[in-house]
Formats: structure tokens, C-alpha cells, sequence
């Protein structure tokens, strides 16, 4: 098997909004190893949540090759991304993104269960758990703080235990305090797991806690800023 | 409210966008009723236009089974310009060729020089009417419609009998100016000279017929002042007087009470329409929290923010009204020349006030009903909820105040439909039946998003995913269920209704009708034809049960002495004239219920047997003496005894019978039923024709199918009604799925974003749509059902069965509706990629 989880060569994606043409990556090569954890920087509008899309094939790049764990997802059909990412990734957003009309055990199994996993519901209990909010099970999103719902948010990308974790500002949204919990459950899931890591953030306090920090600017990775 | 003006008028900059569920679902229901009361309208108008056409002259005097007496005749011709006399009777015409004879039932109007007194016959070849009847050589002309032309195979130039007299068909009657509508008859028309038929023996004394002496009044009659002497000089006579002021009243009533049903059917998809407003207006204003919240925050008050958004509301409702009452003004003018083709009745299409006016008032009272409630609260969003996420208010009811306008506003809406109906007992039945389902199907929409919510949890459910998401989706906060189950069922539950009924009625009169009526109803047997006619029917194998009773008519004067309808009021018994019969002994299947029969060979004065449900509706009792007109002749009898008559069965039923002496020497023919094996009935009908050309035999098979085509073509006009009901819930149902479709682009990215496929993200949705569909149908066929059985019992007096063809029908209507827009609302957001649809929720 590929050391590399994450390899992208020379990606581009351009995006027709409307204003016309807008390229937002530009000829982006990258590759993240297994295991590592990356942060990517960046002012607004540099491309972030773009580059985390296009790596977890929710995003299709208009040119160049990106494939996660040897398998290429530029040639990939919708439903294999989706398959994929069932046992492979775990997506946490900004804006937590749960499903309104399910409670939060049922977002976490949904992910499980898409899988076939038979144990669904009680492995979403035990991830709930992990997080802290087991006794919270039952309610709906609606029903939650901010930070519950990113914590189920986490306890859902995680749950399927997937070779990589994509994280874009997961505590944007969130205050401080909350927002420390949140990013040491995320680095304590993934270390238990083992998982590769691509986090998103705009504090450079976070940024300095993971292996690899990647700065993009206008689409293009950073050279100044790159290393670590 | 400057204030308020200011703020309504920014937020409408933004136009009609996400508005036209509600416009068009109040524009639909405008529509409709507009349309029907225009299209009403114009018939009335049309009616009273032609009325003396219609009637055939300004005012007619008509009598049963009798000419008009010298003295009634003087009379007519004193008051009139110039007057035509008509007979109008049921005959056979027949037609034979190389020994076969072929017949045909026929309605035969025999004319004299005078008609038409206005209109005109329009036949085909062209010709006048007094050529075509004047015939060919020796024998005279008939014309007949082309429904029995085609019967009987005949063409233009060939023989054909009535009775005993031979006649030339000379032509196509095209339009007949006096028969608009039909009215109901058995027969196709046939038009001959009065005069030819002097030697067919069909107009024999005692023979079935109708006479109508149509007048032409002078310039400036006075109609009442007519009217009201020929009731006192003719009434006890059996003169019964018509006029152009109400020249098809029976044709007017019909006409006003298909649009009282239809104007209730629209009623019903107005108030489904008005779930879609309610629907429309929540999710405007559910849009507007963040706009309230925040200018709640800049100091505006509750009062302001609910005048603010009423004005908008007011405004759209305007906009819907004034589209739907163009539409529903429109449609009657465009389609004039189609409606007027298809029509039996003339009518004048125009714009019409007052059914505009009616219409556009439901609509105005519906609109401010449906949206109050969602408005209301718009009041009670706080400040706060800028910061705690965008919740809307909670679900709370709206504060009592608002519940009283509404309340007033359903009692207005309510009392303005039964005032204007012209059927307040119906129209309060119905506005019940709709407020009911609207509660049942709250309830059921409550019951389905609880139960839903249930299964969702279920462990039975676990690893189906495709399942736990639909009941999740349909069980869960925001769901649509409540909306779609309400507009869509209320729209299957009045299609559901309508099929019932019609089902029932079709049913009740195809089906158990027929097991026990006779096959042949036979009428105008004279005296001496009754012995051969009883050896040939009776002697037939075929036939199990033959009735016969000589028939008279008559009118009841008066009862003891009083004017009949001084004593009993306006019963239907004492309206027109009654058949009367008179029988030695009561038959085998006279029941007798109170008093005695009259002993045999019994010669003494006049004895009368009365029915004993009609005797009791009028009050009447044992030894009460009645007089009756009998062709001009008045008989006094006392009645001796009550009996059971039953006129459901279409067997020979009489109200009144006497004793044979009371009756001897007045000139009558009889009547028989014939109950025959259906193979042996063709050559019944055929011996009896040959062997006695005058009497007219009907078919009862025939008739109860004429009967069931008339029925079949109500129930189809109202089947349209309701079809118009359901479109609305569906405009509702395509509302709430477009509504929800961003909604489900989220969702699909996300799930994809967690690893479902396509295949099982398009199970969910359509499994959603199944639930929400398969739940209103149920609840649809339950409550039409509901109201078909009441309809059935109560209104027609019926039994009522339930049809499941119609209810599967309905259920699956309602899933396929729900399905088809499902899916339909489902490819953008199964095509949608994930990063878009996230990104545009951050
Ligand atoms: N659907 C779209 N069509 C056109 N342009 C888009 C679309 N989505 C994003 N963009 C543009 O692409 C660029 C990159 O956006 P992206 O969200 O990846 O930036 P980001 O680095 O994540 O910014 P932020 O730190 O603010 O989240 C921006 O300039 C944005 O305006
Ligand atoms: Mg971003």
C-alpha cells in the first residue's frame, strides 16, 4: 500500500461564477503523507476550502491528477467518491453541517450504516461517548450549542475510524474556549486512529501544532510560508 | 402605519420571487368560482333571452291525457293573438322491411299550423316545417332526430309507422327552438301534423298524452294577472300555466343547482388553496426572521412589523384575486363558442358583476383566514433570536385576539357562502364536511410526523437507511408533512367524495334497480285489447309476473270539503295531477294497513284506498272525504282504507284507488308491467307491437340506462370541479417541493459527503414522498367516504356501499402525485456537487 494518503499534481480548478471565469487553484502539486497532520493557511479567499473540497473529491479539479491512498478520484464516478469516502474520509465544516431532521446519534450512525456496518447504532453511541455527549444522544441539532453540534459534527467524521480526516475551520464559528475542546478532541481522535490530517485554520496557534504547515495564496502554495 | 407602509414597501422591492404557490393557489380557487358563476350566468341569461322560444310562446296552458274543453280553448283564444296547440306523447315508430319490422321508442310531438310560434325548426335537408310535414302524395311527413334515425336505419324518403298510420321521413330535425335541454324524455323526437295522426288510433280517448296550448300574448300582457286567473277559473280543471317569466323554471333550477354544487366544490379547493397561502406565508416569513429580529432590534414594535407584512400580504392577495378573477372572467368568453356547441341551452357569455364579486369576496376572506394565523405570529419573534440561531417563534398558538378575527372571518366566510349559495342546508353540510376533513387531516399530518418520527427510531429500521432518513425526513423538525398531507388530502378527499357518490348513485341505479324491476312497463291499453294482450303474455314460459291496472288521472280538489291544499299544504301529492286507478280487489301484493278494503260486487258510493306514508305526511284519516277531478269530473269519495305503496321497485304503484263503480263510464286505458327472462323480452315486444300498433312498450333496461347517462353526465361535470380542486393541491404540493428543494440539495451533499450513493440518496426522497402521499390518500379515502356515506344516506336516501375501485384510485393518485414531484424536485439536488451546496450554507 501507498505511504502517500493524500497526492495531487499540478491541480487546477476553475469555477464559473458570476463575474465570469474565476480560477481559484492554479497548478497545485502537493502530497501529504500517511499519518502526518497538515495545516493550511491562508488569507481569506486563497483557496482553502477549495483545495480541502478537491481532496475529498466533493469538488471535481478542472485539470490535473488528485488521488487519496493510491486510488485516483479525477477519474472517479460520483457514487465510487461516495463509497470512498464512507470508509475512507471524515469531513468536519465550519458550520458543523449536521442533518437537521435526525438526531445526533442518528447523524453519527448514518455514515456507519451507509457502510453496512450491522453495529451502527452502537458504535455512534461509543463515538458519542468519546465526545462527551452520550446523554445528548436523542436530541436534534436544532436542540444544541454551537459546540455540541460540531462535537457530534467530529464524532460523525470520525466514527467509520477513516484513513483521513479533513477539517476546514472547524472552530470558526466558535468561541474560544470551545473552540481549544474541539481542536483537542480533533488531534486526540486522530491520534488514536492514526488518522492523516488536513486542517484548515486561520490561528496560527493551531497551525504550529500540526507536523506541516501549507500557506496558500491566490490559489498557489506559498513558498515563503511552507515548512516546518 | 406610515411606518409600516415604508417597511412593506422595501421588502416588496424584491417582487413576486418565491410567491407563486400563493398566487397561484388563490388564483385557482378565484378562478374556478368566477368561472362557474360567470358560465351560470350566462345560462340564466341565455334561458330568460329565449324564454319564449324556449316555451314556445309568451305563456302555455298544458293538460293531461285530455284536448282543452271548448270553454278553456275560448278562453285561450280570448286572451291570446294567436295560440298553437301541441300533443305531446310517448309512441312506437316502426319501420319494416321485407317482413321485419324493427321499432324504436319515440317521443312524438304533434304539431298544428301555428308552430312555432317563436324560433325556428331548423331541419336538414333545409325546408320549412309545414312542407316536411305536409309528407309526400297521400302520405304525410314526419322528422325526426338523428339519434333515432340512425336506430332504425332509415333514410330520407322512407316509410315508417305510428300506431296504424304510415309517414314519410322527410327530414333531420337540426334544432328543435321549444326542446332546449331535453328536458327528460325516453325517446328521441319526432315531429308530425296533429291532423295525420286522426287515423293512427293513438290518440284515443283514455290514451297517455300531453296537450299544450302555446300562446302568443299581446304587446304589454300582464303574465300574473293571467296567470292568476287561469289558476281560478282552471285550476280544479287541471290547467297548469306557464310562462315566459319562469318558461323553463325546471331547466333554471337545474342549471342554479349545478352551480351551487360546483361553487361548493370550489369553495373546498379554495380553502385547499388557502392551505397553500397559509404554507407560502410561513415560509416567507420564516425567511423574514432574521429581517424581523432585526428591526425589532432598531425599536420597531410588533404592531408596526404585523401591519408591515399584512399590507404585503394584502397586496399579493390582491394580485392573486384580480389574476384569478381575469382568468375565471376570461375562460367562459374564450371558450364560448366550444361551450355554446357542446350546450343543449343557449346563454349569453359576458362579464358578469355579481359572480365576480362573490368570488372575489371568498377569496379576500380565505386569503386573510389562512395567512392570520402564520402572521400572528410574526409578532411574537424576539429580538433574541438573531442570537440563538435562526428558530422562528415557537409553537405557540397565536394570541386570542387574532383567534376571534379568525373565528369571525370563517363565520363570515361561512354565512356569505350559504346566503349566496341558493343552498343553505347543503352549503352548511359542507362547509362542516371541509372544516372536518381540514381537522382530521391536521390530526392525521400530526399523527403521521408522530408516528414517522417513531419508526425512525425503531431498532426494526437499523441498516436501512434509505427507510430511517424518510421517516426521519417525514418525522422530523420542519418537515413538510403537515402541509402537503392538509392540501393535498383536502383535494383527493373532495375527489374521493365525489367518487363515492358517483360510484353509489351509478351503482344503485345499474345494479339494483334492474333484480327487481319489471323489464317492460307497457302503457295505453285500451279496454278491449287487455284480454289478448293478458293471453300473450301470460301464456309466455318467459315471463314470471305480469301487473296491470287501469290508469286515470286526477287532481285532488279538495278534502272535506276544504281546499285540498288548505288542509294538507303544499304536499307533492296535491301539486299537478296523480294517476288513479280503481280495482275490484286489492292485488296480491297490496298491503293494507289500516281500515278495509271494499267488499266485492260493492256499488255504493265512492270508496278510496290512499297510500299510508303520503296519508300520514298530509294528515290525513280514516273517513276523510276527498274529492277528485277526474277528466273534468268531480268525484267524491271517503277513504276506507290506508295501504302500503312502494315506488322504489319500478313497479305499478298508485296513490289513489277506488272502487271500480266510483270510476265506471270516465275513458281509460291501462297500464301493465311485464316480468320477463331477458331472452324472452325481444319477442314480447315484438307480438305486441304487431298485434296492437297503439300501445307503446318501454323497455325498463333502456330507461334506467337513459336515467344512469344523465346521472353519468352530472356526475362528470363535478367530477371536473374536483379535478380542479386536486390541481390546486397539487400547485400546493409542487409549492412545498420546490420550497424544500434547496433544502434538499443540502441534505443530498451532506449524505454524499458521508458516503451515500445516489441510488440510495433517490430511495430516500422518494420514500419520503410515498409516506406523505400514501398518508393523505388514506386519509382522503377515509373522509370521502365519510361524506359519501352521508351524501348517499342522507341527501339521496340511498344505501351506501363503499367503492374500492375509486379509493384505490385515490391513494394512488396521491402517491403518484407526491412521487412524480418528488422526484422531479429530487435531480438537482442528486446532480448537485457536494461543494457547492455546502459552501453555500457556510
Ligand atoms: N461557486 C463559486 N463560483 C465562483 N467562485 C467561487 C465559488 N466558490 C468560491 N469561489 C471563490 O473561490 C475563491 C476561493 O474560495 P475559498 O472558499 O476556497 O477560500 P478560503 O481560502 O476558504 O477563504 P476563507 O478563509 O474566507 O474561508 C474565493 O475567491 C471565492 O470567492
Ligand atoms: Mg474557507
Amino acid at each position: 500500500m501507498s505511504e502517500t494518503a493524500l497526492d495531487l499534481k499540478d491541480v487546477c480548478l476553475s469555477l464559473d461564477g458570476n463575474a465570469g471565469r474565476v480560477e481559484i487553484l492554479r497548478d497545485l502539486t502537493l502530497q501529504v503523507e500517511r499519518g502526518e497532520t497538515v495545516g493550511l493557511v491562508g488569507p481569506s479567499g486563497s483557496g482553502k476550502s477549495s483545495l480541502l473540497m478537491v481532496m475529498g473529491g466533493l469538488e471535481r479539479a478542472t485539470s490535473g491528477q488528485v488521488s487519496a491512498l493510491g486510488r485516483d478520484l479525477s477519474a472517479a464516478g460520483e457514487d465510487a467518491l461516495a463509497r470512498f469516502r464512507r470508509t475512507h474520509m471524515g469531513v468536519v465544516f465550519q458550520s458543523f453541517h449536521l442533518i437537521g431532521t435526525m438526531t445526533a446519534l442518528e447523524n453519527v450512525a448514518t455514515p456507519l450504516e451507509l457502510a453496512g456496518h450491522r453495529d451502527a447504532f452502537d458504535r455512534a453511541l461509543q463515538e458519542l461517548e468519546a465526545v462527551g455527549l452520550r446523554d445528548r444522544a436523542d436530541h436534534y441539532p436544532k436542540q444544541m450549542s454551537g459546540g455540541e453540534q460540531q462535537r457530534v459534527a467530529l464524532a460523525r467524521a470520525a466514527a467509520p475510524r477513516p484513513d483521513i480526516l479533513l477539517a476546514d475551520e472547524p472552530t470558526g464559528n466558535l468561541d474560544g474556549t470551545t473552540g481549544a475542546m474541539i481542536m483537542d478532541l480533533l488531534f486526540d481522535l486522530r491520534e488514536r486512529h492514526g488518522s492523516t490530517l488536513v486542517l484548515v485554520t486561520h490561528a496560527p496557534e493551531l497551525a504550529a501544532r500540526c507536523d506541516r504547515v501549507i500557506r496558500l495564496v491566490d490559489g498557489r502554495i506559498d513558498a515563503a510560508g511552507g515548512g516546518a | 402605519m406610515r411606518q409600516a407602509w415604508r417597511i412593506a414597501r422595501r421588502e416588496l422591492r424584491g417582487g413576486l420571487r418565491g410567491f407563486w404557490t400563493f398566487l397561484i393557489c388563490l388564483a385557482l380557487g378565484v378562478a374556478a368560482i368566477a368561472a362557474v358563476g360567470s358560465a351560470a350566468r350566462g345560462i340564466e341569461a341565455g334561458l330568460s333571452r329565449d324564454a319564449a322560444a324556449l316555451l314556445g310562446g309568451d305563456a302555455e296552458a298544458e293538460f293531461t291525457y285530455r284536448f282543452a274543453t271548448d270553454v278553456e280553448r275560448g278562453w285561450l283564444e280570448e286572451i291570446a293573438e294567436e295560440v298553437s296547440e301541441i300533443v305531446d306523447f310517448r309512441s312506437m315508430a316502426v319501420v319494416t322491411r321485407g317482413g321485419e319490422a324493427e321499432r324504436a321508442l319515440t317521443q312524438v310531438k304533434a304539431v298544428d299550423g301555428g308552430y312555432p310560434l317563436y324560433g325556428e325548426v331548423v331541419l336538414a335537408p333545409q325546408m320549412p316545417l309545414a312542407q316536411a310535414l305536409a309528407g309526400v302524395g297521400d302520405l304525410p311527413g314526419a322528422v325526426m332526430e338523428a339519434a333515432l334515425i340512425d336506430r332504425l336505419g332509415l333514410e330520407v324518403g322512407d316509410t315508417l309507422a305510428l300506431g296504424t298510420q304510415d309517414f314519410v321521413l322527410m327530414a333531420r330535425i337540426e334544432r328543435e327552438p321549444d326542446n332546449a335541454g331535453g328536458g327528460f324524455s325516453l325517446g328521441p323526437r319526432t315531429i308530425v301534423a296533429t291532423l295525420a295522426l286522426a287515423g293512427s288510433g293513438l290518440l284515443a280517448e283514455g290514451t297517455l298524452f300531453e296537450t299544450q296550448y302555446r300562446m302568443r300574448l299581446p304587446e304589454g300582457a300582464n303574465l300574473t294577472a293571467l296567470k292568476a286567473e287561469a289558476a281560478e277559473r282552471f285550476e280544479s280543471t287541471g290547467l297548469r300555466w306557464r310562462d315566459s317569466s319562469n318558461g323553463a323554471p325546471g331547466l333554471g333550477r337545474f342549471v342554479d343547482r349545478m352551480r351551487s354544487f360546483l361553487v361548493l366544490v370550489g369553495l373546498a379547493g379554495l380553502a385547499v388553496g388557502g392551505v397553500g397561502v397559509s404554507a407560502a406565508v410561513r415560509a416567507y416569513l420564516a425567511s423574514k426572521t432574521e429581517v424581523i429580529a432585526t428591526l425589532k432590534t432598531l425599536g420597531a414594535e410588533g404592531r408596526v412589523i404585523f401591519a408591515a407584512y399584512l399590507m404585503q400580504i394584502g397586496l399579493l392577495s390582491l394580485v392573486g384575486i384580480t389574476a384569478g378573477l381575469i382568468l375565471g372572467a376570461g375562460l367562459p368568453l374564450i371558450f364560448a363558442p366550444l361551450i355554446e356547441a357542446r350546450l343543449p341551452l343557449p346563454a349569453v357569455f359576458a362579464i358578469y358583476p355579481a359572480p365576480l364579486l362573490e368570488a372575489a369576496l371568498y377569496g379576500a376572506l380565505t386569503a386573510l383566514i389562512f395567512t392570520l394565523w402564520p402572521l400572528a405570529r410574526s409578532e411574537e419573534i424576539r429580538a433574541a433570536a438573531l442570537f440563538r440561531g435562526m428558530d422562528g417563534p415557537s409553537r405557540t398558538l397565536p394570541r386570542p385576539v387574532y383567534l376571534c378575527v379568525i373565528a369571525l372571518l370563517c363565520a363570515a366566510l361561512i354565512g356569505a357562502a350559504t346566503l349566496l349559495s341558493g343552498v343553505p342546508e347543503l352549503t352548511l353540510w359542507a362547509a362542516a364536511g371541509i372544516l372536518g376533513a381540514l381537522v382530521l387531516l391536521v390530526g392525521a399530518g400530526w399523527l403521521v410526523r408522530r408516528l414517522s418520527a417513531r419508526m425512525a427510531k425503531s431498532r426494526a429500521l437499523r441498516g436501512r437507511t434509505a427507510l430511517r432518513l424518510a421517516f426521519g425526513a417525514v418525522g422530523g423538525p420542519g418537515g413538510e408533512a403537515a402541509s402537503v398531507v392538509l392540501s393535498l388530502g383536502l383535494g383527493l378527499t373532495v375527489l374521493a367524495a365525489v367518487g363515492q357518490i358517483d360510484a353509489n348513485l351509478r351503482g344503485a341505479i345499474a345494479r339494483d334497480l334492474p333484480e327487481v324491476a319489471p323489464s317492460y312497463f307497457v302503457v295505453d291499453i285500451q279496454s278491449d285489447q287487455l284480454p289478448g294482450f293478458m293471453e300473450r303474455v301470460e301464456g309466455d314460459a318467459g315471463v314470471s309476473r305480469v301487473d296491470t291496472a287501469p290508469m286515470l288521472r286526477g287532481i285532488i280538489t279538495s278534502i272535506n270539503g276544504q281546499p285540498a291544499r288548505d288542509v294538507a299544504g303544499p304536499h307533492w301529492v296535491l301539486r299537478g295531477d296523480r294517476g288513479v286507478t280503481y280495482s275490484a280487489a286489492p292485488t296480491e301484493q297490496t298491503k293494507i294497513t289500516a281500515g278495509e278494503w271494499w267488499p266485492e260486487g260493492y256499488s255504493g258510493p265512492p270508496q278510496i284506498s290512499f297510500a299510508s306514508e303520503e296519508a300520514e305526511e298530509m294528515g290525513l284519516s280514516l273517513g276523510d272525504e276527498m274529492t277528485v277531478n277526474i277528466l273534468g269530473r268531480d268525484i267524491t269519495g271517503t277513504i276506507t282504507s290506508f295501504r302500503e305503496v312502494d315506488f322504489s321497485t319500478a313497479g305499478i304503484g298508485f296513490i289513489l284507488s277506488m272502487n271500480p263503480g266510483a270510476l265506471a263510464g270516465a275513458p281509460h286505458s291501462h297500464i301493465a308491467t311485464i316480468y320477463a327472462e331477458e331472452e324472452a323480452e325481444g319477442a314480447i315486444a315484438r307480438d305486441l307491437a304487431q298485434s296492437y300498433p297503439n300501445i307503446t312498450t318501454i323497455r325498463v333496461r333502456d330507461a334506467v340506462e337513459r336515467v344512469a347517462e344523465i346521472v353519468g353526465g352530472l356526475a362528470a361535470a363535478i367530477t371536473y370541479g374536483a379535478a380542479a380542486t386536486l390541481l390546486t393541491g397539487v400547485v400546493v404540493l409542487i409549492g412545498a417541493a420546490a420550497a424544500g428543494e434547496r433544502q434538499r440539495v443540502f441534505e443530498a451533499a451532506l449524505l454524499k459527503t458521508v458516503g451515500a450513493v445516489r441510488g440510495q440518496i433517490l430511495g430516500y426522497f422518494a420514500l419520503r414522498s410515498l409516506l406523505l402521499g400514501l398518508a393523505a390518500g388514506v386519509v382522503a379515502v377515509f373522509a370521502g367516504a365519510l361524506a359519501g356515506w352521508a351524501v348517499t344516506v342522507f341527501v339521496m336516501e340511498g344505501t351506501y356501499r363503499f367503492e374500492p375501485v375509486s379509493a384505490v384510485l385515490v391513494i394512488g393518485g396521491g402517491i403518484g402525485a407526491t412521487i412524480l414531484t418528488g422526484l422531479v424536485f429530487a435531480l438537482r439536488p442528486l446532480a448537485a456537487r457536494p461543494a457547492r451546496a455546502l459552501r453555500a450554507r457556510e
